[in-house]
């Protein structure tokens, strides 16, 4: 195990460098320049200069991305070319409000979406298997946009039953009712996604012997579905979600624009558009990172929920 | 085995440690929202397009920091809530020119600085404009010809010019670098007086900047020291809304009183009014044109320039553009200023015939053009119509899409050769009351830097440095009206709009105080 731990942690820095290096490369590549968005149209080419010095631009570009992450290794992503603040102390700002984001929608997502896969296995070509059904495919089929922005306009402004923008600022039932409307909006698609795969999974798992075991024994039927069979069924899912992590993250994007919510998905929106580098190597960094973290988590996740798994690591 | 057996973790402890970080993240990135707003008094909520990110007035940029600044600072004049551009005494008892570079000062006694930083002196006002200039400002040009401000006594100075600067009134003394900080709290703050970006040292306005979370709110409240006209409201909550449709949402809820709204939803706000809601629709000073590089090998033929400024049809965009709520332009210069036009040399609905006759005298016919412009919708939908016009006349246009950092560079030496590939340009600039601003950037110093079009003339250029120094304002209109005339006759540009700048408010609330143009002026807001 920790041997596979140790491969694991030098993969994820691998992944983390490569990715990261190759967003740098790609930034530089497109047109635009941060010192003229920063300094206005009455800038001099004096005062750009300048700029360009200051950031590290007038380096090579090898020699900017080695500086780039001798600076990350010692916690330095930088500064903010507008507000002059740390990068690190913005993103780490923000994303509290994305993770929160993140988790919240997923969260409800699976406590939705594995009950009802599991039924729809259970109850097999019932009449209730073929509506979840068809709602679950609904739920993926219609974009996350769409329902954001009809969700904001039912519950927010027709209904006043929940605010329509930001994070909230009266306290923790405050924060939760802002939560609520981004987070069904991010996560109503992933509802459908993994009740499919959870049905799809367990009707797998429940024609296998162990499962015909335990029937053959007498074995209540909850107890069985639960802890026999869900069990191995939920491993795809658990896969899925580490790796729908990225997906999470561009749905957070759009929810945290429509809904107004701090969040890492505006920050890095607005710091390309201005071509407000060290942002964005900052919050592609801690993104990539995330990534990173969680599909090693979905791995671990799934050895310990799965005796094979652990046996062969 | 060992190493297993450390390791291992039952499900159930699994499960339950899970949702004990869950809840504790959750836990985490609530609290961090736990600030207290206060809403005990009165609180104006209202709706900036973007974040704060500059409140050092020396070195300003963008109007959503100065419209910060207005609250927390105090300049000589500002400009007077209303429908008619005009400035009004706020920090000084007086100001008078005394001759057409020299200008006399008197502050009102008593302005204090927050922090201990004393009261508000001429001497203080005499470093807050200077340094623009000693510290290379990128706003120094806001300044013009400032040559230095001498001191008379505590309250009184005279602004010193190297040679006249009409602007001054219009932008300088009332806008961004107007602002008056106090000398001994900005060098203590950054030892040369340079900028202070986001760490205001103290401030001298009706308000101060009680809490800053970026990209969630800008929380000014009133400042205990001020000894002026008390401001409307106890506190103001700025929040940035990127997103006009977002922000309309907003106001629906109930969660800002006060917001800017998109031309696309005007329409409908004027028929389908919210409930104790007001519409006010007030033309922006924005100017949007096509312009043409007047040096592309396909473009340097006059006729060619002419052909697609007759066959462009300018209420035919805005329709489009602007679902028929924008106004078409004469000029770079808005109705209501000094140089403004009554009318363009072409008519805004162009002409075909004529059109194709100037694409038959250049022999350009079945001529294919690119157009550049910004991805926001009006402007890619207006760039297809411009394809649709211009195709009427056998021009074929291509539409290349840009996102903002990509296309503010498109048209500058400094940034590669995109330059000399660039064709027809569908351009959007943001402007003071001040014809200057405007022209300042289309001077042959200019060509290259922001004169993308590269349009180049020496009667322009003696007009442009004339007009900043002329007093009489009759002469000063015509001077601006002929160089418009001279860029447009150049074929380089055809002007299409200023846009509008329409903004809705709950009556039962607030009655706003704004410039003519729609900019808030927030310390100048009354409660209902």
């Amino acid at each position: 195990m920790l041997l596979y731990l140790t491969k694991r942690l030098l993969l994820a820095v691998a992944i983390v460098v490569l990715a990261v290096t190759l967003l740098f490369v790609m930034i530089h590549s497109v047109p635009g320049d941060p010192a003229s968005v920063v300094l206005g149209p009455r800038a001099t080419p004096e005062q750009k200069a300048l700029i360009h010095e200051k950031m590290g631009l007038d380096e090579p570009l090898p020699m900017q991305i080695a500086l780039f992450f001798g600076d990350a290794a010692q916690g330095n992503m930088g500064t903010d070319v507008f507000t002059q603040r740390p990068v690190r102390d913005i993103v780490f700002g923000e994303l509290p409000y994305t993770i929160v984001l993140i988790l919240t929608s997923i969260t409800w997502a699976s406590l939705v979406g594995i009950p009802l896969g599991c039924y729809s296995a259970v109850r097999r070509n019932s009449f209730v298997d073929k509506i979840i059904g068809v709602l679950s495919v609904s739920m993926i089929a219609i974009p996350s946009f769409v329902m954001a922005v009809y969700a904001l306009l039912i519950f927010a402004v027709l209904l006043g039953w929940l605010p329509a923008i930001g994070s909230g600022n009266g306290g923790f039932w405050d924060g939760v009712q802002h939560l609520i409307l981004p987070a069904f909006a991010v996560g109503v698609g992933w509802v459908g996604y993994i009740s499919r795969i959870v049905r799809a999974s367990m009707l797998e798992v429940l024609g296998e012997s162990h499962v015909r075991m335990a029937r053959s024994f007498g074995l209540p039927e909850r107890r069985i579905i639960v802890r026999y069979a869900l069990r191995l069924a939920i491993l795809p899912t658990v896969t899925v979600l580490g790796v729908g992590m990225a997906h999470l993250l561009s749905a957070a994007v759009f929810a945290e624009v429509v809904f107004a919510r701090p969040g890492l998905g505006a920050l890095i929106v607005h710091a390309v558009d201005t071509r407000n580098y060290p942002v964005v190597m900052g919050t592609v960094l801690v993104t990539t990172a995330l990534f990173v973290i969680s599909t090693t988590l979905a791995d671990l996740v799934n050895a310990v929920l799965d005796p094979r798994v652990r046996e062969g690591l | 085995m060992k190493s297993k057996k450390g390791l291992s973790l039952d499900r159930r402890r699994f499960l339950q440690s899970s949702i004990a970080t869950a809840a504790g993240v959750m836990a985490y990135g609530s609290s961090l929202s736990q600030l207290i707003w206060a809403a005990e008094g009165k609180v104006l909520r209202v709706r900036s397009y973007a974040d704060i990110n500059k409140l050092d007035p020396g070195f300003y940029q963008n109007a959503y920091n100065v419209d910060v600044m207005n609250c927390i600072y105090s300049k000589l004049l500002n400009y007077k809530p209303g429908t008619d551009w005009a400035t009004e005494l706020q920090a000084a008892e007086s100001v008078e020119q005394l001759d057409p570079t020299h200008i006399r000062f008197k502050l009102r006694p008593g302005i204090m600085f927050t922090g201990g930083y004393g009261e508000m002196t001429a001497e203080d006002v005499k470093f807050s404009f200077e340094r623009v200039i000693e510290q290379n400002s990128p706003m120094q040009d806001d300044w013009g010809p400032l040559d230095h401000v001498e001191v008379e006594d505590k309250y009184t100075g005279v602004i010193v010019l190297s040679k006249p600067f009409v602007p001054i009134w219009n932008v300088s003394l009332p806008y961004g670098v107007g602002h008056i900080v106090s000398k001994q709290a900005v060098l203590e703050a950054t030892k040369d007086g340079g900028d202070f970006g986001m760490k205001p040292p103290c401030f001298s306005g009706p308000y101060v900047l009680a809490e800053w979370r970026p990209n969630q709110a800008v929380i000014l409240k009133r400042n205990p020291q001020w000894s002026g006209p008390k401001p409307g409201f106890d506190e103001i909550h700025i929040l940035p809304i990127d997103d006009p449709k977002t922000a309309e949402t907003a106001y629906r809820a109930g969660d800002i009183d006060f917001t800017h709204v998109s031309l696309s939803s005007l329409k409908e706000l004027k028929s389908d009014t919210p409930p104790d809601t007001v519409v006010e629709d007030r033309p922006s000073l924005y100017y949007i044109y096509v312009g043409m590089n007047m040096e592309h090998p396909k473009l340097q033929d006059i006729n060619v320039r002419r052909a697609v400024q007759w066959a462009i049809n300018v209420p035919q965009l805005l329709e489009v553009g602007y679902f028929g709520q924008a106004e078409v332009a004469t000029g770079m210069v808005a109705p209501g200023l000094v140089g403004h036009r009554e009318k363009a040399l072409v008519p805004p609905e162009g002409d075909l015939d004529k059109a194709r006759q100037f694409l038959q005298q250049a022999g350009a016919e079945g001529l294919t053009l690119r157009i550049d412009v910004l991805n926001e919708s009006k402007f890619t939908t207006m760039a297809q119509m411009i394809q649709a016009q211009l195709g009427q006349i056998g021009i074929t246009l291509e539409v290349d899409v840009h996102d903002p950092g990509s296309f503010w560079t498109i048209g500058m030496e400094s940034e590669g050769e995109r330059w000399k590939d660039m064709q027809l340009i569908l351009q959007r600039f943001s402007m003071v009351p001040d014809p200057f601003y405007a022209t300042t950037f289309f001077t042959c110093e200019q060509v290259g830097n922001w004169n993308w079009e590269r349009f180049c003339n020496e009667r322009f250029d003696k007009l442009n440095a004339q007009a900043m120094t002329v007093q009489d304002e009759q002469k000063r209109t015509e001077m601006y009206q002929e160089m418009q005339d001279i860029m447009e006759d150049s074929g380089g540009y055809r002007f299409l709009t200023h846009e509008a700048s329409p903004f809705i408010y709950r009556e039962s609330v607030m009655t706003p105080g704004t410039r003519p143009d729609g900019r808030p002026l927030y310390r100048y807001f009354e409660p209902a």
